[in-house]
């Protein structure tokens, strides 16, 4: 208690420190004057009791400096000296304020953004009332951890038994076209959620006109009803209230619209419209649904968890037929109900989330110890104030705290800078989920948390411990001593060992990873700069699918096509299992050389990716031929193996021009997946070079015939085609409305997803790639600075520490050239050391990392340039700093020493 | 020689201070210093200044209270009083340096 009065009482007098000072010095004063007193009745002179009163009270200064120490919170008075002070040096050092300040933003930003990312997903709580007390109860595969839905008919037997949860109920999502004026298939699809009536219960929203669905309305018999939300209510019916009673058609079926729901009601995840759910509708209770409830008053997650447990699965889930052979190990589990939507793989979360915020924290040390290179050269040159400081009474720890300090003040500074960036990146990231509609409606990145903005803060404050404690120690642990006997000299200092290796490793990192850095990033930005290469836009593209989610099968595709060839504006059209530029991967094994055509070579299996194609893809692409032939019918024979690459292909694996000949070697698939030894397919011969598709890629491509036999790894599957894309001559619009009627008409089992222009997804793909892209932009940019800096810093301190040898040497008529190669020399050798460095370093590096699987875009002569980029840096930093040294009088040069 | 005059054990001050005040009732900075001089004989050293320090510490902890009133010879000054939570203090405190003071000279005590 007396520890709370006392800190209660120090903060009252830190507030009123000035009245407490005037207080005091009015008591000490009225001591004096009755000591005075006393001392002239026990008959001293006057003066000699004013003498006496003043030695029996003591040094006034002292007690009124001790009195303000006690009584009040010293310490902020100290930091808050300290971090004036740091502000002051970041503006008297604004180059190294600048430069570190930008390299610490970029990796705080990159830190703070991950951390966003994941507390978004995986702190998410649902925001409705007790949202943080709603589940969701699934099965979890033993061995993999991975988590599933659960089946209708363990749900059932849950909202029977369970006490520890309430309010159980289940859902799952159709896509179906609306049609406000009875069916329109050419209609673009919405999401509705088949949903049990108690889900509306949960979620403790009412109905903002009419009702919610209830019990009676999941019955067989029921007249089929549908709540609708706000913004189809605004929408397609104006806002009026007599929309309840209105029909209402989500594809072939017609509903009777019973409610609408408020404004921003999504449960369960990002639907529109809320059908009941009747099970066993589908002849199956085992059909899974995502099951939820909430936990009854008083119970937790673990109890929950528990009786599930106990529960267990009902025996036809436990050893379905599709996996009864391995017999996975399901059981149910109750989780947060936002993390039913996150999959991860192993199931982990957390050991996710630790692994990447430990990356996070591991990625601030390189930056860092650059900054710290260069306060440590700061402070050198600071080593008469420090060793004026130590002398005049402050400790070693007062002196730490102060470097600390200006540290922290450039961290904060940059932390705050760093979330402008997280908040960027944010909304680039929220805009891209709008845009593919499947957000969850608590998933918000546009808007960080307080938790972001003090995790930001703790990284500020571990990027000021390792950029500024590692130097303070170091400086205050050598300077003091060799400051106090050299004060006003300057010849004593040398930059040790350890820092001149720093900054050798630094040139030598920045010279072998900024072009890597630079290919990579611009790999990534080129297709998105340069465009596509042809008209994107004139291209229609849709996912199709039945409506169970399997491809359509051939005959069925081929009806679609003859239908859509008749419409008009439609020029020429494609089925492949993927759109161009948005291919799978897969590894690849290459033969040796024509000579010995089926023998590996040694550099191992290659990331290329892959798509097959017909005679239509080539036509409706116009993919040029560049060597070789096309594929044609008589491919699709068995044993032909024929294979096309584009030119990227050739290029990166053999460094294949034009009028060279790749044409007649050999590849073969790789399943790398197993856990024994790698399978391959059969060996593939690569009969022709096509161009780029789209343009500007830099993908490695590989085109097998649609109608050859699958020639991929032994096990894997062939892919289905279930891209369409489509040139056109006119209207996308009027094209995406014709494509769903046909599609509808042909078999209303068929789902159109995705109907977008292949330019939409082009741009969609390149919001996917721009902000990792932007980031590893941002850190090349920081480590060039850095390495400049760095440099700048050495040269500098060269002409500091030499300052002397150089005004003497100059007033003897030394030449200045000759002069500044002697002072340079040890300088110009680092650099010099950390380029060549770096030269063979960038040459391992590029055979060791695969950087062309990284996406890589590689720039002719990028390495030798970053080389002697470095050295123009080191000889910039070398003529500025010596026109300074040149300007030392010899005389101040000798007053030093 | 011998100097005959001793250091306030640290930590006493408080204790002395208090004691003070229980004896003294309300009493001024300067009034206590001289008062505990006194008690001491001469025999120990008071920095007077260290008062000030020590009447800050106590009243930060509610065992002493402040009020400005007028002194004995017509002075404006400072005057500090007990509160009810520094007397149960000033209880406990001096119950534990009996205690102490006990352990000490026993141990202190020739052995016979």
């Amino acid at each position: 208690m007396s520890f709370f009065h006392t800190l209660m009482s120090k903060v009252r007098s830190y507030r009123n420190d000035d009245a407490l000072d005037l207080e005091l010095q009015e008591e000490l004063e009225a001591h004096l004057a009755m000591a005075e007193e006393d001392f002239v009745r026990r008959g001293h002179g006057p003066s000699e009791a004013r003498r006496l009163a003043r030695i029996e009270l003591g040094g006034v200064s002292q007690l009124r400096q001790a009195h303000r120490e006690t009584r009040g919170l010293p310490w902020i008075d100290a930091y808050r000296l300290d971090i004036k002070l740091g502000v002051r040096m970041l503006r008297k050092s604004w180059g190294l304020t600048l430069i570190g300040g930008l390299a610490m933003a970029v990796v705080i930003a990159i830190g703070g953004g991950v951390f966003n990312l994941f507390h978004t997903v995986l702190g998410a709580t649902v925001p409705l009332d007790e949202g943080d007390r709603i589940v969701a109860l699934m099965t979890v595969d033993g061995r993999s951890g991975e988590r599933s839905q659960p089946a209708w008919q363990d749900v059932e037997r849950w909202q029977e038994m369970l006490s520890s949860v309430d309010e159980i109920g289940a859902f799952r999502t159709l896509s179906r076209p609306l049609g406000v004026d009875g069916p329109a298939p050419g209609a673009a699809p919405s999401l509705i959620a088949e949903m049990t009536p108690s889900g509306f219960e949960l979620a403790r929203v009412p109905a903002r006109l009419g009702r919610y669905l209830v019990d009676e309305d999941a019955s067989s018999s029921a007249e089929p009803v549908v709540v609708i939300g706000h913004g189809i209510w605004t929408r397609h019916f104006g806002g009026a209230d007599t929309v309840i009673g209105r029909p209402l058609s989500l594809g072939t079926e017609t509903y009777t619209v019973v409610g609408v729901m408020p404004e921003g009601f999504a449960f369960p995840v990002n639907h529109k419209f809320w059908i009941p759910l009747k099970p066993g509708d589908d002849g199956s209770d085992a059909a899974s649904v995502f099951a939820f409830g909430r936990l009854a008053p008083g119970a937790s997650v673990e109890q929950a968890q528990a009786e599930v447990a106990a529960l267990g699965l009902l025996p036809a889930v436990e050893a379905p037929s599709a996996a009864a052979a391995s017999g996975p190990a399901l059981s149910p589990v109750v989780v947060p109900y936002t993390l039913g939507f996150v999959r991860v793989d192993g199931g982990d979360e957390k050991a996710l989330a630790a692994l990447m915020l430990t990356l996070v924290v591991l990625l601030l040390i390189p930056p860092c110890a650059n900054i710290a290179i260069l306060i440590y050269a700061r402070t050198v040159t600071r080593q008469e104030e420090i060793a004026a400081r130590y002398v005049l009474g402050a400790s070693r720890g007062r002196i730490i705290a102060q470097l600390f300090a200006e540290v922290t003040v450039l961290a904060l500074l940059s932390a705050a800078v760093a979330l402008v960036f997280v908040q960027l990146g944010g909304e680039h990231l929220q805009q891209k989920l709008v845009l593919e509609g499947d957000a969850p409606f608590w998933i918000d990145f546009s808007h960080f948390s307080w938790t972001t903005v003090l995790f930001t803060g703790a990284l500020a404050v571990l990027a000021a411990g390792i950029a500024g404690l590692l130097p303070a120690v170091q400086a205050t642990g050598s300077l003091m001593d060799l400051g106090l006997r050299a004060l006003g000299s300057r010849t004593g200092l040398r930059l040790g060992l350890t820092w001149t290796t720093l900054i050798v490793v630094q040139i030598a990192l920045a010279v072998a990873v900024l072009p890597m850095a630079v290919s990579v990033s611009w790999g990534s930005l080129r297709p998105g700069i340069l465009g596509p290469g042809f008209d994107a836009d004139r291209f229609l593209t849709a996912e199709l699918t039945l409506e169970n989610g399997e491809a359509a099968d051939p005959a069925l595709r081929q009806e679609l096509l003859r239908r859509l060839e008749a419409e008009p504006g439609f020029a020429s059209m494609s089925f492949n299992p993927r759109l161009p530029g948005r291919e799978s991967w897969a590894f690849v094994e290459i033969a040796e050389s024509e000579s010995d055509p089926f023998r590996p070579s040694g550099r191992g299996p290659v990331v290329i990716d892959f798509n097959t194609i017909d005679q239509a893809f080539l036509d409706t692409f116009e993919v040029e031929l560049l060597g070789g032939r096309l594929l044609h019918a008589a491919d699709g024979a068995p044993g032909r193996n024929a294979v096309l690459v584009n030119r990227t292909f050739a290029e990166h694996l053999s460094g294949w021009e034009p009028g060279q000949e790749i044409l007649g070697r050999h590849l073969r698939f790789l399943d790398r997946s197993r856990d024994d030894e790698p399978v391959h397919g059969p060996w593939l011969e690569i009969v022709g070079v096509v161009g780029d598709l789209p343009a500007n890629t830099t993908t490695r491509l590989v085109y097998h015939w649609a109608d050859a036999p699958w020639a991929g790894a032994p096990g894997t599957q062939a892919p289905e085609a279930t891209a369409l894309s489509i040139q056109l001559h006119g209207d996308m619009e009027d094209a995406a409305a014709r494509l769903r009627a046909v599609a509808a008409d042909v078999d209303p089992a068929l789902r159109l997803g995705d109907v977008l222009s292949l330019q939409e997804v082009y741009r969609r793909n390149q919001l996917d790639e721009t902000l990792p892209a932007y980031a590893l932009a941002g850190v090349t940019l920081s480590v060039l600075l850095l390495s400049a800096a760095g440099m700048y810093a050495l040269m500098s301190f060269t002409v500091v520490r030499r300052r002397r040898e150089i005004g003497i040497r100059s007033a003897l008529g030394a030449r200045p050239g000759r002069l500044l190669l002697d002072v340079f020399k040890r300088a110009f050798l680092q650099v010099a050391v950390g380029a060549g460095c770096g030269v063979t370093l960038a040459a391992v590096l590029s055979h060791l990392l695969p950087l062309q699987d990284m996406g890589a875009q590689e720039i002719p002569g990028i390495v030798p340039a970053a080389a002697v980029l470095m050295i123009g840096i080191g000889i910039a930093a070398a003529l500025v700093t010596s026109r300074r040294g040149l300007k030392t009088e010899p005389t101040d040069a000798l007053r030093q020493s | 020689m011998t100097d005959k005059k001793s250091s306030i054990l640290q930590g006493t001050l408080d204790l002395m201070v208090l004691k003070t005040l229980e004896q003294m009732g309300p009493l001024h900075g300067y009034g206590i210093a001289r008062r505990i001089e006194q008690v001491g004989e001469d025999a120990l050293v008071v920095n007077q200044g260290t008062i000030y320090l020590c009447l800050v510490r106590l009243g930060q902890k509610k065992w002493i209270e402040s009020e400005w009133g007028t002194s004995e010879n017509n002075r404006r000054a400072k005057f500090y009083a007990l509160t009810p939570l520094g007397r149960k203090q000033l209880a406990a405190e001096t119950e534990n340096w009996q205690r102490v003071a006990g352990v000490m000279d026993r141990l202190l005590q020739p052995a016979e």
